[in-house]
């Protein structure tokens, strides 16, 4: 698939050589135009982050002083640090105990037939399609009486239960392992686990990335859980609900505000960066086998 | 696929499981009863929790307050959590949490606590250690209670008023701050000023509803309009609302809504030093008496006056009061140390001192009479203004009630459309609002 | 999509199920219970018995402190007749599903396009459209915000300085939305990779034929493309009216910020839905009456509603699926 990406696909066989080179140069220029404009706003959030108090709320697009401190000044505002440990303990926890439970439930979805199995995945659908705000309220209710609320707890157990999207996603790429296979092994007298284990996981791989970078995501950007469980005790905030929400008694300082913004976006850069070609195969996987 | 023939019975036996379960779970609450307390103990021990929403340099001040409670009893630890805003403390409380001490935003959260009984009953403990209530003022007593029952003591309170900026006003020939809703228009006039190209350049005033404590509830005081009738039902639409209303709805007018948007969009934060008032590009602005410390903290250059909030001209007798509203303190259900949580709520609230350094410290009102009368209380001149409104024995407080701050939603909401549009239709939409507050409390309330 | 894979999977494989289980030796039950035990257990806690408690609790009313009080249908009087802000809610998430997805799909299709024709570097152009979409949320809100601040935000700035008075954006209650919008569109990178993906997934043969029939450039685009990408459209769609029928972060987070309402104290509800409600969503009026005011039992009717209206949806476009084989897709 990937290497499909670089074939030139379309049409205008036979355009002739001046039209063709017009065309290639408005086309180029058009996607300079949109990548200035797409570029442009966190150029602008660099800039600002870099600007003192004072100048973020004049108007001015670039900074008068370029006051690198401020990153440090972060750091020292705001307990950043461990918000990004707390983030990273939610997506990473989360994505671990959610693969653990979700790819033999998807596995046992998508090559064994019983009574009841479709019952079941029609249930995950749904449960994948619904709006969370039509269960959250029940749900809450049980943390709270249980008192885990105030922590990341609520947020991540649920992953020991599976997930209903990434049960999905991990169902539909397991039915692409050929049946040859998983017949051949039980031939052998292979029991489930293993045949999970040995052939269907090692042949899916780029779909269990996949799912588990969607599940990583999820959690990373995840506003309306932390906004929920974990609002009345800030050693518990996440990055997300922190960046939205600490406003100190001062009111918003934009340049140490936007100085965090840019902080957010970095990790998930690198991480894109480094892991570029799982990261395109597995959401392209998704949506064409979705 | 086969149809199951024990499925629908699966299914009415799954509702039945999952109606149980919510009615169990639900049910745990333990029954949270005004039990008579105890005796008092003689010595204080162990640790207790207190819950507040300050944060930064104000946080500093309550920490120093708990500091000398930790001094006067040594066994004592009392453990801070900052930045909880009401909606926090309403999460903790209600999952269970060990709150013990909760100082609370606003009084907006008493008649919700008080009969839902997230915050403990106070009257045995009051009547038993003889707290004297007198030396509350009436007003601020009023708003620690709902339906009779007390389960909150005021701790320092706010108050709105006028703020003039001395150089502007001068430089425009005015002499005094306006006392009368018609002079403050003329004066507002009078200070803009604009730019080339017709925009504002610096506003007199800012009447936008909506902006920074621009609430109906403040400019409620210009005409004494109440809110709640005496049998609980919504006073909006027979009250003195639609004096204020137009008067407001007038100077918006004369400004210029699309003007006044544009102006108040690109204004800074309230609490930033970038407050349009601290900038200068409003002259006169409501506010409360905490500005005093910002003003001191962020921009202590800024020349600057302040008196009551102007009364309409037909009801000047209301001059010099004001509306009152203030934090509170009480104490959480799930309190596991309610003695200890009593004596640290005793300590910050009636015991003259503290109350003193706090106020000083936060420059809020104090809310016990000793306390406003103390000697060590450090009053600016501009200061005193609202200590003389708290004292005024026309000044008010909101009426407490079980939806919070909510049932003061529709008004702002109405109002804030109203103030943009033909400035038609307020009787008909003061009768809404009236019927949608009655609508809310009874969805609470019950009928 | 569920139907057509299920249909398919059985119609390759009758026989060898037969034969399986002729077979002497019998495919040992507890591991299939034990690789499903974990996930059913979760549907029962987490999704079936939500459901049926929020049913439940919207007869009720409930604030978690006392105890549940039943009261029959008077949460959903109050609901359909009585809730001033419940319409205003309902027609802005409505506003987000009807605007909101079908210009991300539009823009990200069209860009797709034009990716789809850049021979070198086309890795390149995918990363700087894709990157946007990696921020998290409240990062590109908070950023949004900042920028498009009507006085001192440069996009104001810069239209000022070609002559035009930039609108108040997120605070003004008509240009709100829009800006939401132009936020998802910044973010399009998401279905614009996938859709890159199966545009170029087209296979050659096909466009070179219909060339060869005479079709131009439009018509191959009407026969060829379109149907080639029916499936990922449609996926796109259905992930998309999903995800705005719960739109809830970057709303409440565009009206805090852009309010400028110290949130110390009054919580998170201060500023829900400003400028003027337009950006009050269902899913944000369900929190500020259940999290806010600690009305369970009438935020629970409010999510049964959001149920009913979810479930129409899911069975129309279940429904639709019907008339799309993926199996062609590939």
């Amino acid at each position: 698939m990937t290497t499909n990406a670089l074939l030139l696909a379309p049409p205008r066989v036979k355009a002739g050589r001046a039209r063709s080179a017009l065309v290639w140069v408005s086309e180029h220029l058009a996607l300079v135009i949109l990548a200035v404009l797409f570029l442009a706003p966190v150029v602008f959030v660099f800039f600002t982050s870099l600007m003192t108090s004072q100048q973020t709320l004049t108007a001015s697009l670039i900074p008068k002083t370029w006051q690198w401190s401020n990153y440090l000044d972060v750091f020292r505002t705001v307990p950043l640090a461990q918000w990004f440990g707390n983030s990273a303990i939610y997506a990473i926890s989360s994505t671990v105990l959610m693969l653990l439970s979700s790819v033999p439930a998807a596995y046992v979805l998508a090559k064994i037939r019983f009574r009841g199995s479709s019952i079941i995945f029609g249930a995950i659908i749904i449960a994948m399609l619904l709006p969370p705000q039509v269960t959250v309220i029940p749900v809450y209710v049980m943390w709270a009486k249980l008192h885990l609320t105030g922590s990341l707890l609520p947020l991540i157990l649920p992953n020991l239960l599976g997930d209903a999207f990434s049960i999905f996603l991990l169902r539909q790429f397991f039915l692409t392992v050929p049946k040859e296979y998983t017949d051949a092994a039980r031939m052998d007298g292979c029991g489930d686990w293993t045949i999970l284990w040995r052939i269907v996981v090692p042949m899916a791989r780029p779909g269990i990335a996949a799912a588990g970078l969607f599940s990583f995501f999820h959690a990373w950007n995840d506003y309306f859980g932390p906004l929920l469980y974990t609002s009345e005790n800030q050693a518990a905030w996440p990055v997300s609900y922190g960046l939205a929400t600490f406003r100190g008694a001062h009111g918003t300082d934009w340049s140490i505000t936007m100085a965090m913004t840019i902080l957010v976006m970095v990790p998930v850069v690198l991480l894109f960066f480094f892991a570029q070609k799982v990261f395109v195969e597995g959401i392209t996987l998704t949506g064409v086998k979705g | 696929m086969t149809h199951n023939p024990a499925r629908p019975r699966l299914v009415l036996a799954a509702a039945a499981i999952a109606a149980t379960t919510a009615l169990v779970l639900a049910g745990c609450s333990s029954d949270g009863g005004s039990a008579a307390v105890g005796k008092a103990p003689k010595t204080l021990s162990g640790t207790v929790s207190l819950w507040h929403f300050f944060t930064d340099r104000e946080a500093k001040v309550i920490q120093k307050a708990v500091d000398g409670f930790e001094k006067e009893n040594p066994k004592v630890k009392v453990e801070v959590h900052t930045g909880q805003d009401d909606t926090k403390l309403q999460q903790v409380i209600s999952s269970g949490g060990n709150v013990d001490v909760a100082l609370s935003y606003s009084s907006d959260i008493v008649g919700n606590f008080c009969t839902s009984g997230a915050f403990v009953d106070l009257g045995p403990y009051i009547t038993r250690d003889k707290v004297d209530l007198d030396d509350f003022p009436d007003s601020v007593r009023s708003y620690t209670q709902f339906d009779g029952k007390r389960c909150a003591l005021p701790l320092l309170a706010d108050v709105p008023a006028l703020y003039t900026n001395t150089a502007m006003l001068s430089a425009a020939g005015i002499t005094a701050a306006p006392k009368t809703l018609d002079e403050l228009s003329a004066d507002a006039l009078a200070l803009t000023t604009y730019n080339d190209d017709g925009s504002i350049k610096t506003l007199g005033f800012n009447p936008t509803l909506g902006f920074y404590e621009n609430s109906p509830g403040n400019f409620s005081a210009s005409v004494g309009a109440k809110w709640l009738k005496d049998n609980g039902k919504a006073d909006v639409a027979d009250s003195t609302w639609p004096e204020v209303m137009t008067w407001q709805k007038a100077l918006v007018d004369k400004i210029g809504w699309d003007k006044l948007k544009t102006f108040t969009a690109g204004l800074g934060q309230e609490f930033s030093a970038s407050n349009a008032f601290q900038t200068g590009q409003v002259a006169m602005q409501l506010d409360g008496e905490w500005r005093t410390a910002f003003i001191a903290d962020q921009t202590p250059d800024l020349a600057y006056e302040t008196s009551p909030f102007p009364a309409a001209t037909d009801h000047s007798e209301l001059y010099g009061s004001g509306v009152i509203s203030g934090n509170v303190v009480g104490i959480g259900k799930g309190s596991k140390n309610p003695e200890l949580a009593w004596a640290l709520m005793k300590y910050l609230t009636t015991k003259t001192s503290v109350v003193v350094d706090l106020a000083n410290g936060l420059k809020n009102v104090p809310t016990t009479t000793s306390a406003l009368e103390s000697p060590d209380l450090v009053v600016s001149k501009q200061f005193t203004t609202f200590i003389d409104i708290a004292k005024n024995d026309k000044t008010v407080a909101r009426p407490s009630s079980p939806l919070g701050a909510g049932y003061g939603q529709p008004l702002a909401d109405f109002w804030t459309k109203w103030q943009a549009g033909s400035g038609t239709g307020l009787d008909s939409g003061l009768k809404t609002v009236a019927k949608q507050m009655d609508n809310s409390l009874a969805l609470v309330e019950g009928p | 999509m569920t139907a057509t894979v299920l249909e398919s999977e059985r119609a390759t494989t009758p026989a060898p199920a037969r034969q399986l289980t002729r077979r002497p030796r019998r495919r040992p039950r507890w591991a299939v219970i034990s690789m499903l035990a974990p996930a059913v257990l979760g549907l029962a806690i987490f999704f079936v018995y939500p459901l049926i408690a929020s049913i439940f609790f919207s007869f009720t009313r409930y604030n978690l402190i006392g105890g549940i009080e039943f009261i029959g249908l008077r949460n959903y009087v109050y609901l359909f007749t009585q809730d001033p802000q419940v319409v205003q809610a309902a027609l802005n998430t409505l506003w987000f599903v009807v605007i909101l997805v079908p210009v991300r799909i539009i823009t990200a299709l069209a860009l797709a396009g034009l990716l789809a024709r850049a021979k070198k570097a086309s890795g390149f152009w995918r990363t700087v459209f894709y990157l946007p979409a990696l921020v998290p949320p409240v990062a590109s809100v908070v950023a949004f915000v900042f920028l498009f601040n009507p006085g001192t935000g440069p996009v104001n700035l810069i239209l000022k300085s070609i002559g035009i008075q930039g609108p108040l954006w997120f605070n003004d209650p008509a240009w709100a939305k829009p800006s939401l919008v132009l936020l998802g569109v910044w973010v399009m990178g998401d279905i614009m990779i996938i859709f890159l993906a199966a545009l170029l997934d087209v296979p050659r043969e096909l466009y070179e034929a219909s060339s060869l029939d005479g079709a131009n450039g439009v018509q191959q685009v009407r026969h060829v493309t379109i149907p080639h990408l029916a499936p990922v459209l449609f996926f796109s769609v259905i992930t998309g009216v999903i995800a705005a029928l719960q739109y809830f972060t970057e709303a409440a987070v565009a009206s805090g910020v852009a309010s400028g309402k110290a949130t110390i104290g009054q919580g998170a509800g201060v500023a829900i839905g400003y400028p003027d409600d337009s950006l009050l969503t269902y899913a944000q009026w369900i929190y500020v009456r259940g999290f806010g005011n600690y009305q369970f039992g009438y935020a629970s009717a409010l999510a049964v509603v959001l149920f009913v209206v979810a479930s129409v949806f899911v069975l129309i476009m279940m429904r639709r699926v019907g008339a799309f084989n993926p199996s062609e897709a590939s």
